[in-house]
């Protein structure tokens, strides 16, 4: 009955799209790095700002993707640029995706082996994975976002329950004094807070795939208000219940919040559980969006039919996981991650925005 | 096309079955040792042990501490329907001595049938002797970073051997649950602290500075909250204990108490007792140049709950009132104690003041913070108390 033939989305959908591409691994890392640099409990501002700035950054990314409907900016960017240097640029947007890919579902097998399945070995919780999603992903974007529709309420309201939960051991004194080292330390965590928005390049993938391309500003700009709010969520509640101090001593600070307490009486005594197993499919949407952007990546640079990019993606994700040897090289894998983000914003959306403004208003060209 | 569907479905069929047969990490309840309670203490000699192991080819054994761990049930089939059976303690504690926390854990696995999981640990204890030599970072560290460990888990000292608190002379108790659920009467006395867990412990410990934990004492091998040990913040070694007023009077000043009581004398010497409703306190820092001092405003509501004297009735305000002042007299004098204990005597600081100090004028905490303890023994601390008598209860007399 839902059965479509021209495969587009509806803006809820993208929005939710986008949600579930941005909230992932960042959540149970988020407040520790965070706390790391600020070193003060004014972190939840530095989430603020971050935030403020990426939905600059969304904005600027469909504005640019709206002016070529229909197509994705592996598409568009050839037309702006000239075939080759678009190549160049959208193929490095691929491989970070790749790479974001691969460190999702790392932290996801991490934090699963050392919580939930001790014994189970890394290509056991792998690649089960990366098969659902390819599975997944043949279906083409339409299956994707309603499988995300699907899961997003669930693991919203598991989220939501484990921090009301946890208002039992939350202390309002742990989030004071505010801005006792001046505004300098904020500014300095926004570095860290903006790596955690990392993904929110799919936006110029989602666009070309909606309905209703005219509607994409506001689907866009509420898919990355819903992270922005659950992330500050998080950082209160976890700095609030847990305090600075122990946040960073901690390698899992929201897994420990949730550890951190025991409910009497209730259907579940221990809520990290729940939680852990709800965000696995929290980080299968995450990781199922990135899988889904870099093969169609590279079908349309190289004109591959998608079924084979696919599967040929397969075995380079799992290698990508399976690279980083130690927590500390995931950890850094992470920020890397982050840097990349900063570099392919100014390399692709700006740098494609100010080329095609030239091109249109300076010499008024047709593109 | 027929043929081709029944492989389809084969191979579907031989996939769901490898995929739905179980949990691949799974591990029976029945063929674990589940821990609620560990104690640590000053590692013992057992000569007899140490012989025996000389005996067998041991290289010589250093045992620096000595951990005990309660296992409960201890075992979940047996001699249930024995009724002559004498009553059997419904735990079993198992000790092993080592010179690291993870290795006595791992030494279990040497002498037990089934392996101990530490999902369920409930009550950590340290002996205060062992926490004279070590830190108790070093002691925790363990504990922290162990996944099957909660950090819910809620931790106290012990007066005496850390093991003697996981023994009771009442049959059907477990001592680890007993002591966990003993800290849910604190807002019946404010002589119980709040619990610490090993998540404010973790930022305790980061903080660097001074704190108390509740210790528990085995009197006639009955397990009692009493008084509280000083952790120094600097060293996380313990310095000295304070009694159970002592306790109290830090609720007092922190305003965190929920409950207790305040007993004195009226003025023919007989017995009248104040019930707190609630209290309140208020820690106000005042910062002058260089040097720091506090004024702190104590409030309570309560109510006259015993009165020995029979010449006394207290349903008229005046008596009330001159009652008011006797609590408070009385309240000023234990207050006074423990800051005298805390300024003088261990030069510590661990009724937040530092806190408050920090919440208020960050930029002094900065530059105060590494030598807290000294400078809060030096500044002056002055307090006012106002008290409330609201009711008498159902006796007027």
């Amino acid at each position: 009955m839902f059965t479509r033939t021209d495969d587009k989305i509806t803006s809820t959908q993208a929005s939710i799209f986008l949600t579930d591409a941005v909230l992932g691994a960042g959540i149970l890392t988020l407040p520790r790095g965070v706390t790391e640099i600020v070193k003060t409990p004014d972190v939840w501002l530095s989430i603020l700002f971050g935030g403020v700035v990426i939905i600059l950054v969304v904005f600027i990314m469909t504005k640019l993707s709206q002016q070529f409907v229909g197509k994705t900016v592996f598409q568009y960017a050839k037309r702006i640029v000239g075939r080759i240097p678009g190549g160049i640029l959208t193929s490095l947007l691929v491989i970070y995706f790749i790479v974001i890919c691969g460190f999702e579902v790392r932290v996801l097998a991490e934090v699963t082996m050392y919580f939930l399945l001790e014994g189970t070995p890394i290509w056991g919780i792998l690649m089960p994975f990366i098969w659902v999603s390819s599975y997944l992903i043949l279906g083409g974007i339409n299956s994707i976002a309603r499988v995300f529709q699907i899961i997003f309420p669930i693991s919203i309201f598991i989220l939501i329950i484990a921090y009301i939960l946890s208002t039992r051991i939350f202390d309002i004194n742990n989030l004071r004094p505010v801005l006792s080292n001046g505004i300098m330390p904020v500014f300095s965590g926004l570095k860290s807070t903006i790596l955690v928005y990392t993904g929110c390049e799919v936006v110029m993938v989602l666009v070309a795939h909606m309905q209703h391309p005219k509607q994409a500003v506001r689907a866009m700009i509420t898919g990355i208000s819903i992270p922005l709010t659950l992330y500050f969520i998080t950082v209160v509640m976890v700095i609030g219940g847990m305090s600075v101090d122990a946040v960073q001593r901690s390698t899992w600070p929201t897994i420990d919040l949730l550890r951190s307490f025991e409910i009497a009486g209730l259907f579940f005594e221990r809520f990290e559980f729940p939680f852990l197993v709800i965000w696995m499919m929290q980080l299968f949407c995450n990781f199922t969006s990135f899988f889904y952007s870099s093969s169609l990546g590279i079908s349309q640079i190289f004109g591959l039919p998608f079924r084979s990019t696919v599967f040929g993606l397969m075995p380079v994700l799992f290698l990508a996981a399976s690279i980083p040897q130690r927590i500390n090289d995931v950890f850094s894998l992470g920020d890397y991650i982050g840097y990349a983000s900063l570099g392919m914003f100014v390399l692709v959306p700006v740098l494609l925005s100010i080329v095609l403004l030239i091109r249109k208003k300076g010499l008024k060209q047709h593109v | 096309m027929y043929r081709g569907n029944q492989i389809k479905v084969g191979s579907a069929l031989l996939l769901s079955a490898c995929l739905l047969s179980g949990c691949w990490s799974s591990k029976e309840i029945e063929d674990q040792a589940i821990y609620t309670g560990l104690a640590l203490d000053v590692g013992t000699e057992d000569k007899e042990k140490i012989k025996q192991m000389e005996q067998l080819g041991s290289p010589p054994m250093e045992n620096v501490l000595t951990g005990t761990i309660q296992i409960v049930p201890q075992k979940s089939f047996g001699s249930r329907g024995n009724a002559s059976s004498n009553q059997q303690k419904p735990y079993v504690n198992s000790v092993q001595s080592g010179n690291s926390v993870f290795e006595i854990m791992r030494m279990y696995s040497l002498i037990r049938d089934r392996p101990v999981i530490g999902h369920h640990l409930k009550v950590i204890v340290l002996s205060t002797d062992l926490l004279k030599k070590y830190a108790i970072d070093q002691l925790l560290d363990f504990t922290l970073r162990d996944n099957d460990i909660r950090p819910s888990c809620l931790v106290f000292l012990a007066r005496g051997q850390a093991a003697e608190a996981m023994t009771m002379n009442q049959p059907a108790d477990v001592p680890s649950f007993h002591i966990k659920d003993m800290e849910r009467n604190r807002f019946r006395n404010n002589k119980i602290m709040k619990g610490i867990t090993l998540t404010n412990l973790n930022a305790l410990m980061n903080t660097k500075q001074s704190y108390i934990l509740q210790t528990i004492a085995s009197v006639k091998g009955k397990d009692e909250f009493y008084g509280a040990g000083i952790i120094k913040g600097k060293t996380g070694k313990w310095i000295g204990n304070l009694d159970s007023n002592d306790v109290a009077s830090i609720s007092w000043i922190r305003g965190t108490g929920q409950g207790g009581l305040i007993k004195t004398l009226d003025e023919r010497d007989q017995i009248i007792t104040y019930e707190i409703k609630s209290m309140k306190s208020k820690i106000i820092p005042k910062v002058k140049g260089d040097s720091v001092s506090f004024h702190v405003e104590i409030k309570s509501k309560g109510r006259l709950i015993e009165n020995w004297d029979a010449e006394q009735n207290f349903s008229k305000v005046p008596y009330l009132k001159a009652a008011e002042k006797r609590f408070e007299r009385k309240l000023a004098s234990e207050i006074q104690t423990i800051l005298d204990k805390m300024q003088s005597r261990y030069k510590v600081d661990v009724s937040g003041f530092g806190k408050q100090l920090s919440l208020s004028h960050p930029q002094v905490w900065k530059k105060v913070k590494d030598d807290w303890d000294d400078v809060f023994s030096r500044s002056s601390v002055t307090f006012t108390i106002d008290l409330t008598i609201t009711d008498y209860g159902s006796s007027t007399g």
